[in-house]
């Protein structure tokens, strides 16, 4: 299983902790249940509960925050609303919320605000104050944010954006805040009503905060919330009211429902590419700004899954891979300042796989519990981009160790990055990446890595089977099968062929090399050992010509020199050099038969390898 | 061409509307009261009804401006540099003038906005003058449709006169105000009277604002409703109004008369104009 690494908060309004106060329950006739009109009173709480009034505090609030109060009243009415706000880890709660519900709903639609006066024992901000919370569905629920109080009383106007969307409202007010730098302090509201005021000036709603946006590259499947519903009106003084509404008031519209559709929610459905513009209206009031959005149309990705990785996890340090346990990682986007890069997590043939898009960098974090590498010989990772790869595009790889401290700074973090190009980097194929430790030369310790960055000039990268991993000396695995047609192949050492026979695969040439034959997989491989030089004695002269390659696999960790040579009567002799250390397990190679010019091909007779080290050989043998 | 004053039928409350002093609010009941104002017949003799395609100055044989800062904030103290650029003062192309007042640095001021007037084109003495507005609003905001003495370069202010058919502030925008300046009564002293709604504000539709001029009085209308009638003996010094006149239209931003503006302030803000029509009495 992979990381479950986005823990996703998802606010889903206040849950009610408990109903504190019930007021006026008035026995009903039938008669009354029969109605389908609601009251259209306006008063919500003048010097006491109006009848059909209780209270709910928020789940996690102060519970007792609320209560009626006599002694500070506005213009000396009788009663008031008194709110303790907690200090900050008050064990009662940390903050003070609530609503205040009509059990029976209200008709507000010949109101055009809902009023009040507050006033507060010292100044503050108080974080929300509103309507249309019902504790319910919360249809048409109107915030004024971050309003700010002091000790006088002022009067509060909330705008209904459009009254005719609130008939039947249970929720008439509520409130939330918190302490002022993390201490408590009380605030008092009174005369709080819906009133019908010809001093506002006339509402005006937006969407997107007032400000036209346009989301380019959206694919098909996307959805897209349209934020920033604000309802903005005059208040008597001039000033401007600005209120976040619920999407209940707007009605939206596409210029395209085939491309992006939009739903009541003001969610937009991106269904094929192109282009289309949302636009929104209010009480039949158009919004003047608007959403325009561009599809690209389907995702790109790979269809098939990465390869499986097969090395044993006992070697392996894995950050994400179905193939073995991961470690944690705190995060996959850090969303780094300057990062345009986005990031999901998709399903590839079932295979968890990390998608990229919009990539310029992308910061990888496993700082809280780091990863100690100092035993791992690479990093391995399986890439895809459906992008350009040709040169000069790159995809580079950042390692950063924090160093003995094993905090970020301190002067002892380590970095390296290696960049990959083409012909390595390839689009529309998984390409396995496996990159030797050692050529991170700048990160001279590993032993608290904790960041991989991810960069370069692909913008979409799908990323799976990230990992650290210890070689084996011994291959874990056979070299490949070969699957050269017989009757083109001379072979010299194979499994898979008829061997040249009577070859002495241990000539005695006077070398130091300890020659053995091992199973790996029940697939015989020769292996050299201390390896100075060693020949190889063709159980007869061989005529090579009509073929075109000399194919070998080999597998070394630790050697840092290796060269193979034909050899003709002469004896006239050629090398060609091997790249060794095998990083990525076996090496398999064809090297051209021209290579070993002035080699008389027409009578091979030996082959000898020079170098160091431990070497592991297979399928030695000449194909067309 | 004659234009019947249609709001002439109406009964009663000119005297009271004519003692109150200070301000003068109003009720919902009231406004549906009768008035009864004298029988007149009027004569275009000048008006601009604003036609013409958006983005471009109004007709300049009607309209000249001030430009600039003028001598201490044109004589109160404004914070706005007035232009006559499009994005300050544009017809709408739906046969309205757009003055249109906003914050941004402009030659060492904060805001713009733009005055126009018709000094040296347009002058009358006596008549009806009036203005259908969409006045702007929010603390600090002062438009005004107003006029001064056409004598004003050889007789300074304010002994040329001023009479000032709509002001507002801004952060009181069920307020306007209609006032006389001249010797011995001008600046914060000036000859002034104020209409007010109880339940409405003055920015969110046009409204008529009025005065008709004769010998010996100036009588105030807001919507075709007198609230005010000036006459020589409510003043303290000369009657000056017996010369032609010419029209001022403007934002001001700040200055002495509505104060400053606030960083809540909302900008742009726009006056609208749908007509400007003078008439002499037949």
């Amino acid at each position: 299983m992979k990381n479950q690494l986005l823990a996703r908060l998802l606010f889903q309004g206040f849950l009610a902790s408990s109903i504190l106060w019930g007021f006026g329950c008035e026995k009903r006739g039938l008669e009354d249940l029969e109605k389908i009109s609601f009251p259209s009173k306006g008063e919500v709480f003048l010097d006491d509960f109006t009848p059909d009034l209780a209270y709910a505090a928020f789940g996690g609030s102060n519970v007792r925050a609320f209560q009626v109060d006599k002694l500070v009243t506005y213009n000396e009415t009788q009663q008031s609303m008194r709110f303790d706000v907690p200090d900050a880890n008050s064990p009662t709660g940390s903050y003070a919320g609530g609503v205040f519900m009509s059990k029976t709903g209200r008709d507000l639609s010949s109101f055009n605000a809902l009023t009040f006066y507050i006033k507060a024992s010292q100044p503050a901000t108080i974080a929300s104050l509103g309507f249309g919370n019902d504790l319910g569905i919360n249809r048409s629920v109107v915030t004024l944010n971050g309003q700010p109080v002091n000790t006088n009383w002022q009067k509060v106007i909330i705008p209904i954006p459009d009254p005719s969307k609130v008939k039947g409202e249970r929720g008439l007010f509520y409130y939330a805040t918190g302490p002022e730098n993390g201490r408590g302090y009380t605030f008092w509201i009174d005369e709080v009503k819906f009133e019908k005021l010809g001093t506002l000036g006339i509402p005006r709603s937006v969407i997107l905060g007032g400000r036209d946006s346009t989301i380019s590259g959206v694919e098909v499947g996307d959805n897209i919330t349209v934020t920033g519903l604000q309802t903005i009106v005059s208040l008597p003084t001039g000033i401007n009211q600005t209120v976040d509404v619920s999407p209940s008031f707007y009605k939206f519209t596409t210029t395209d429902s085939s491309i992006a559709s939009v739903n009541a929610q003001g969610i937009v459905s991106i269904l094929a590419p192109g282009t289309a513009t949302i636009s929104a209206e209010v009480n039949n009031q158009p919004v003047e700004n608007v959403l325009r959005i561009t599809s690209v149309g389907s995702a790109p990705g790979p269809v098939i899954k990465a390869p499986v990785p097969t090395r044993d996890a006992a070697n392996v340090i894995s950050l994400y891979s179905n193939a073995y346990p991961n470690v944690p990682v705190d995060t996959w986007n850090t969303r780094w300042q300057f990062s345009t890069t986005d990031n999901s997590f998709i399903k590839v043939q079932g295979d968890d796989v990390i998608r990229y898009k919009n990539l310029n960098f992308v910061g990888i974090e496993f700082t809280t519990q780091t990863i100690n590498a100092t035993t791992m010989d690479g990093f391995h990772l399986d890439i895809w981009t459906p992008d350009n790869t040709t040169a000069p595009n790159n995809f580079k790889v950042l390692l950063v160790d924090f160093g003995p401290n094993n905090v970020f700074g301190g002067g002892d973090d380590k970095s390296h990055e290696v960049t990959i190009t083409p012909p390595t980097l390839k689009s529309n194929e998984w390409v396995s990446l496996d990159l030797p430790l050692s050529t991170f030369t700048g990160l001279t310790t590993r032993g608290n890595l904790a960041q991989l960055v991810f960069s370069g000039t692909i913008p979409n990268v799908f990323v799976d089977n990230v990992y650290f991993y210890k070689q084996s000396s011994v291959p874990t695995n056979p070299a490949p099968t070969p699957t050269f047609s017989a009757a083109t192949v001379i072979s010299v050492f194979s499994d898979a062929y008829t061997n040249i026979a009577g070859t002495n695969l241990n000539p005695s040439w006077g070398q130091a090399t300890l020659v053995t034959q091992t199973p790996i997989a029940g697939n015989n491989t020769l292996v050299y050992s201390g390896l100075n030089y060693q020949g190889i004695e063709l159980g007869s002269n061989q005529n090579l010509n009509g073929l075109n390659f000399l194919h070998l696999d080999y597998y070394s960790l630790n050697s840092t020199s290796l060269r193979v040579f034909l050899i003709s009567p002469g004896p006239v002799e050629k090398s060609s050099t091997l790249v060794v250390p095998t990083s990525a397990g076996w090496n398999s190679v064809d090297i051209p038969l021209s290579t070993f010019a002035p080699v008389n091909l027409n009578s091979v007779f030996q082959i000898k390898f020079e170098g160091n080290g431990t070497i592991y050989l297979d399928n030695i043998l000449f194909r067309l | 061409m004659k234009i019947h004053n249609h709001f002439t039928i109406r009964t009663f409350l000119v005297a009271a509307a004519l003692c109150a002093s200070g301000l003068f609010v109003l009720t919902a009941c009231e406004k549906e009261a009768i008035q009864e104002l004298p029988q007149r017949n009027w004569e275009l003799t000048w008006s601009d009804e604003f036609d013409g395609n958006a983005g471009n100055l109004p007709d300049s044989t009607r309209w000249t401006y001030d430009i600039g800062t003028g001598d201490n904030g044109w004589g109160n103290s404004e914070l706005q540099f007035y232009t006559k650029r499009p994005s300050n003062v544009q017809l709408n192309g739906e046969g309205n003038l757009e003055i249109t007042a906003r914050r941004e640095n402009f030659s060492g001021m904060a805001f713009t906005s733009a005055r126009l007037k018709t000094k040296g084109i347009f002058a009358q003495k006596y008549g009806r003058f009036e203005a259908r507005i969409k006045t702007p609003t929010g603390p600090g905001i002062w438009p005004a449709f107003w006029m001064l003495g056409a004598n004003i370069d050889s007789v300074p202010w304010p002994q040329c006169g001023e009479i000032d058919i709509m002001e507002q502030r801004g952060q009181e925008s069920h307020i306007n105000h209609g006032s006389v300046h001249g010797p011995g009564y001008s600046g914060g002293n000036s000859k002034t009277k104020s209409y007010a709604l109880t339940n409405g504000r003055f920015d969110n539709q046009f409204h008529l604002y009025a005065v008709e001029w004769g010998e010996g009085y100036i009588d105030y209308f807001v919507d075709n409703f007198l609230y005010q009638r000036i006459t020589p003996a409510d003043l303290t010094g000369e009657w000056v109004f017996n010369q032609p006149f010419f029209l001022i239209m403007n934002i001001a931003i700040g200055g002495n008369f509505v104060g400053f503006p606030t960083n809540n302030t909302p900008f742009p803000q726009t006056m609208t104009v749908d007509f400007v029509r003078v008439y002499k009495q037949q």
